[in-house]
């Protein structure tokens, strides 16, 4: 049965060879760097037996063996629904006994580009510590242990994570709690790259890995070549337990994943609103129906609480520079960022409804009450935004001064952003990840369509509010009047944009709605 | 006789549409009289969907022209789009919404006024039983509730004259049952009803009228009696259209009674 699932996996990795042309070119070009990337890593770990001294050899391990120990366990999360080739569900309905389709999914594992990379690396560490018998003989055995603990760490978090996915309120937490852990990683990063040149602090860092579960296994033979035998052999049985408790914790997900392959459960829960919510709120009219439509979107579809936390986040993370010691006028880009980005962002707003779109259709609803009503949730997002983001920058430079030009920049790009997008949209939907699927995920085909019509979008936004750019610059050099100019000038040059775009998109509109739904049942 | 014209609720006239190389509707006319209760049959690929959405605006034909009451749906759109309610297949829903949220939806965005949408909204609830499920998310509901909800969405307005693509498919006999006596009470009030469905019982208790349709045109047309020519409309169905049915002396080894 073992040998059965290796077999299975091994056809599976074969048959994803056989594609096109052009893939295989792509992954045969991705597979040289990878092999020149571990080429040089293996030959590093090799030259790294001879360094003096040998804690430069011991900090690099660690480190280097605890960020693969953690890729592994987070990889199955961020690329979740790409290698669910042997996901065990899909063994619910075979009756493999559990403790051979454990074994057989474990043994299985291994055989991936990855895993093959992993053992190369973990045999390399052999060499970078033979620097005693002991230290020879107990390499080999943590290198294993290492391996094998990665892998079954990816299974624990793949299991877990197809479980959650099961059910949608688990996939939308789930999906969730990555963005905030991509950006809790980001900050903890930075703030450690920013701090590299204290002297000791990697050093540091590897010591307080090296007792974690990620670094017990890498960090063992290190003490033992470096003559602490007795805390060396603890670290290994430790690194044993941790690889242990990893398996069991496997083993009691995989028997919940196949006592309950379809996650059969009531999901049913109500809003609790048996009322008409934002449709009861916003005008009785197309127009209102529309931006009623979208809110509700924007507050219970996962996809758009992420893209909504990014451009609340993206303009903050200018705040990081003044934070860890450098200029704080990097803060003054904030309201003038978050515009463009709230503008720019509605280019591709149809995209996301994807075939439900047919309602419109259906309705004949006018090309103008589609296209203005689309913009009100990012329009309720800005108005609070704006003025903030531009009242901090100035709280923090301390000169308030510079707040009608801040805000007149922002204001700008947000007006003529919702133009160009009012424009794009009904020109040119691009593939976007359907509802209830990975809001990370990229669907595969069309990336390059999505690039051009982003930076078309873009491009025109910049373009546009150019003339606002250079007074408001002329505001930052001191001039104080310039900065109401820029004020005035973006209310008078962002409403017209504003009103020749959703114009011009719902005359657009209107002659291609069909063709809309054509596109947007064809990228689905 | 230009009383003739106006009689037809829908009348597709050389309508056709390619996907590449592929001809999916090829110059098919079909009139349907006003007040029939129309069944519109054909294997899978036949050009079905295909033809209600370019019969509804959902779909631009290449060629041809498509009434409904007299309003042409591709130059008279506003006019035309106010008369008809659809329910498409294999298109997906603003999920996200409630059950209640949705059905107002489709009448707001036909301009029709809040107190009214609401009124007919909570009618159409109770009608299909959906009352208890109002407030939950149609993304969470089953296949059944979701045609229903899609249901009440196409009647919000009071329609001349409905067009479903599979109203049936994947719905459990006591929903089906609800379905049928909407429909039938819906026809019998004058309405026009334009269904397609795969099971050919149903639409033999259902409808007056019937099309089959094979490879983008219609194969036969008219009364239900007409159309069965004295056999099941299954029966007919396969003879018309073809394909193999006898599977013979083949699969032996299946039949658990053969040794």
């Amino acid at each position: 049965m073992v040998a059965l699932i290796v077999g299975l996996k091994w056809q599976l990795l074969r048959n994803g060879l056989r594609r096109s042309t052009p893939q295989l070119v792509g992954l045969i070009l991705g597979g040289l760097y990878g092999l020149g990337v571990l080429a040089v890593a293996a030959t590093g770990l090799i030259s790294l037996r001879f360094a003096v001294p040998s804690d430069v050899a011991r900090t690099v391990v660690i480190i280097g063996g605890s960020a693969l120990t953690l890729g592994w366990m987070l990889f199955p999360v961020i690329a979740y629904g790409i290698d669910e080739t042997l996901d065990p569900a899909r063994f619910a309905t075979f009756a493999v006994p559990r403790r051979e389709l454990v074994l057989g999914l474990l043994v299985s594992s291994l055989v991936s580009v990855p895993a093959a990379v992993t053992v190369i690396l973990g045999l390399a560490t052999v060499i970078t510590w033979s620097r005693s018998v002991l230290a020879v003989l107990v390499a080999p055995v943590a290198a294993a242990v290492a391996v094998l603990t990665c892998v079954a760490l990816s299974r624990v978090t793949s299991t877990a994570f197809s479980a959650m996915s099961r059910h949608r309120r688990g996939r939308e937490a789930a999906s969730v709690l990555m963005l905030l852990l991509s950006v809790g990683f980001g900050v903890v990063g930075s703030s450690i790259l920013k701090r590299l040149s204290t002297p000791g602090l990697l050093a540091h860092v590897a010591d307080v890995l090296g007792w974690t579960p990620l670094g017990l296994a890498w960090s063992a033979p290190a003490d033992i070549a470096g003559g602490a035998i007795g805390s060396g052999l603890l670290r290994l049985g430790l690194a044993v337990v941790v690889l242990a408790a990893a398996l069991l914790a496997w083993n009691s997900l995989l028997r919940s994943a196949l006592e309950n392959p379809r996650g059969v459960s009531g999901d049913r829960a109500s809003t609790g609103d048996t009322g008409l919510g934002w449709f009861g709120r916003m005008p009785a009219t197309p127009t209102g129906a529309v931006a009623a439509r979208s809110i509700t979107a924007w507050l219970r579809d996962p996809r758009y609480i992420t893209s909504v936390a990014l451009m609340l986040l993206l303009p903050l993370g200018l705040l990081l520079p003044p934070l860890t010691g450098g200029s704080n006028l990097w803060s003054l880009a904030m309201a003038p960022t978050a515009g463009f980005l709230l503008g720019w962002s509605m280019h591709n707003d149809i995209a996301y409804d994807g075939t439900a779109f047919w309602a419109h259709v259906a309705t004949g609803v006018s090309g103008r009450a589609d296209r203005i009503g689309r913009l009100a949730p990012t329009a309720v997002v800005a108005s609070a935004l704006l003025p903030g983001y531009a009242s901090l920058a100035c709280a923090l430079t301390g000169r308030w001064i510079l707040w009608p030009a801040l805000f007149g920049v922002g204001l700008g790009f947000l007006l003529t952003g919702f133009g160009v997008a009012s424009v794009m949209s009904a020109l040119q939907p691009y593939p976007v990840p359907g509802p209830g699927e990975n809001p990370f995920g990229a669907p595969p085909g069309s990336s390059a369509l999505t690039v051009v019509v982003q930076a078309v979008a873009g491009t025109a936004v910049f373009v546009l509010n150019l003339p606002l750019i250079g007074i408001g610059l002329g505001a930052l050099a001191g001039h104080a009047w310039m900065g109401w100019l820029c004020l005035g000038l973006a209310v008078v040059l962002g409403s017209a944009a504003l009103a020749l775009g959703t114009w011009w998109g719902a005359r657009i509109y209107e002659r291609r709605a069909p063709e809309l739904l054509a596109d947007l049942s064809r990228i689905r | 006789m230009p009383s003739r014209v106006s009689s037809a609720a829908l009348s597709l006239r050389g309508l056709s549409k390619a996907f590449g190389a592929t001809l999916a509707v090829d110059r098919l006319d079909l009139e349907v009289p006003s007040g029939s209760f129309f069944g519109f049959v054909g294997p899978n690929g036949a050009g079905k969907t295909t033809t209600l959405s370019m019969a509804t605006g959902l779909l631009r034909p290449d060629a041809g022209t498509v009434q409904v009451m007299g309003h042409d749906v591709w130059s008279d759109t506003v006019h035309a789009k106010q008369l008809v309610g659809i329910l498409p297949d294999g298109l997906r829903l603003f999920d996200r919404l409630t059950g209640l949220q949705l059905i107002c939806y489709s009448g707001l965005l036909r301009g029709m006024d809040r107190a009214l949408v609401v009124e007919r909204a909570h009618e159409l609830l109770g009608a299909l039983g959906l009352q208890e499920e109002g407030g939950a998310l149609v993304v969470d509901y089953s296949a059944g509730m979701t045609k229903k909800i899609s249901l009440a969405c196409a009647l919000i307005h009071a329609p001349r004259l409905l067009v479903l693509d599979e109203p049936f498919e994947g719905v459990d006999p006591v929903s089906t049952s609800t379905i049928r006596q909407i429909l039938e009470g819906y026809a019998a009030s004058g309405g026009t009803v334009i269904l397609s469905s795969h099971v050919m019982d149903l639409i033999q208790r259902l409808c007056d009228r019937v099309a089959i349709v094979d490879a983008g045109q219609i194969r036969a047309v008219g009364t239900l009696d007409e159309v069965r020519s004295g056999m099941t409309l299954e029966e007919r169905f396969v003879q018309l259209v073809g394909g193999t049915t006898d599977v013979g002396e083949g699969l032996a080894w299946l039949r658990s009674s053969s040794d």
